[in-house]
């Protein structure tokens, strides 16, 4: 399964593969640890090895906090 | 969608409606995006910030991104975007800090120290430099050479089997077994800074 979780990483599983492997990494804990680790090899590889201290977990909450959705026709894009 | 775009997968989840999948978008390009945005914003705090609102802006507009670019770069323009128009509303413009660091010509970074910058990060940073060095002095050439062709210049899976010469399935299991080498010795380093939910 660790493997599969490499493969989520870099786009290389099965279309038919990505959701069941996300799932299960998003369920297993040992799993979303591999996938981030496996991103910080990369990052650190390229020079950019800072660790995480939660960073995307607060753009999780953030995002759960304000009820962000898709909004259809929304261009990010677009001048702020 | 193109279909050279390694996160289309992921990115298809995610227009569907599974969160999951946006997470673990913003997993993979946190710290990219945030290299990015600190060229332009000084503070640490405030890069937070833009990078959230970077992605918080891809978010909403999930919908609207058809695929005429890969994803990356399509947040990459939304991160550019956030770090100007926060540099419009700010204080005083603080803009391409010399200090925070540059893209050398072979596309590495060289990092450098911002305001703020947390000494703690610095010195964890720095340790996982350093286990990282020591993983790649131990780890197998020909699993070392798959990693670095991938992440560091860039290629394909289906390039780097062309390269080496090997089955494309040998490439995907060298890339994991030289990931899974790297990760198992960065574990102790960094293991209590692991995020929650990812």
């Amino acid at each position: 399964m660790k493997l599969k979780a490499s493969l989520l990483l870099d786009g290389e599983l099965e279309p038919q593969e990505v959701a069941p492997t996300l799932a299960q990494v998003a369920a297993d804990a040992g799993l979303r640890d591999r996938f981030t680790l496996y991103g910080l090899a990369g990052d650190a590889l390229r020079g950019n090895g800072t660790p995480d201290d939660g960073f995307s977990r607060r753009i999780f909450e953030r995002m759960r906090r304000e009820g962000v959705a898709i909004e259809p026709g929304f261009d990010p894009l677009a001048e702020q | 969608m193109l279909e050279a775009d390694a996160d289309a997968g992921l990115v298809r989840l995610a227009q569907s409606g599974d969160a999951r999948a946006f997470e673990a978008l913003v997993v993979k390009y946190q710290r990219r995006i945030a290299r990015h945005v600190a060229r332009f914003v000084k503070r640490t705090g405030d890069v937070e910030d833009v990078v959230q609102e970077a992605f918080i802006r891809a978010y909403r507009g999930l919908g609207s991104f058809r695929g005429e670019s890969a994803f990356y770069s399509w947040l990459y323009r939304i991160a550019t975007n956030s770090a100007l128009a926060f540099l419009k509303r700010g204080p005083g413009p603080v803009v391409l800090q010399e200090d925070m660091g540059e893209e050398r010509a072979d596309g590495a970074f060289e990092p450098g120290v911002s305001d703020g910058e947390d000494p703690e990060r610095l010195l964890l940073a720095k340790q996982i430099s350093g286990a990282m060095d020591k993983a790649l002095a131990r780890l197998q050439p020909e699993l070392a050479q798959a990693l670095l062709l991938y992440e560091v210049e860039g290629k394909t899976y289906k390039e780097i089997a062309q390269m080496v010469g090997v089955p494309i399935g040998t490439v995907r299991t060298r890339i994991f077994r030289a990931r899974e080498f790297i990760a198992q010795r960065l574990e102790p380093v960094v293991g209590h800074q692991r995020p929650r939910r990812w």
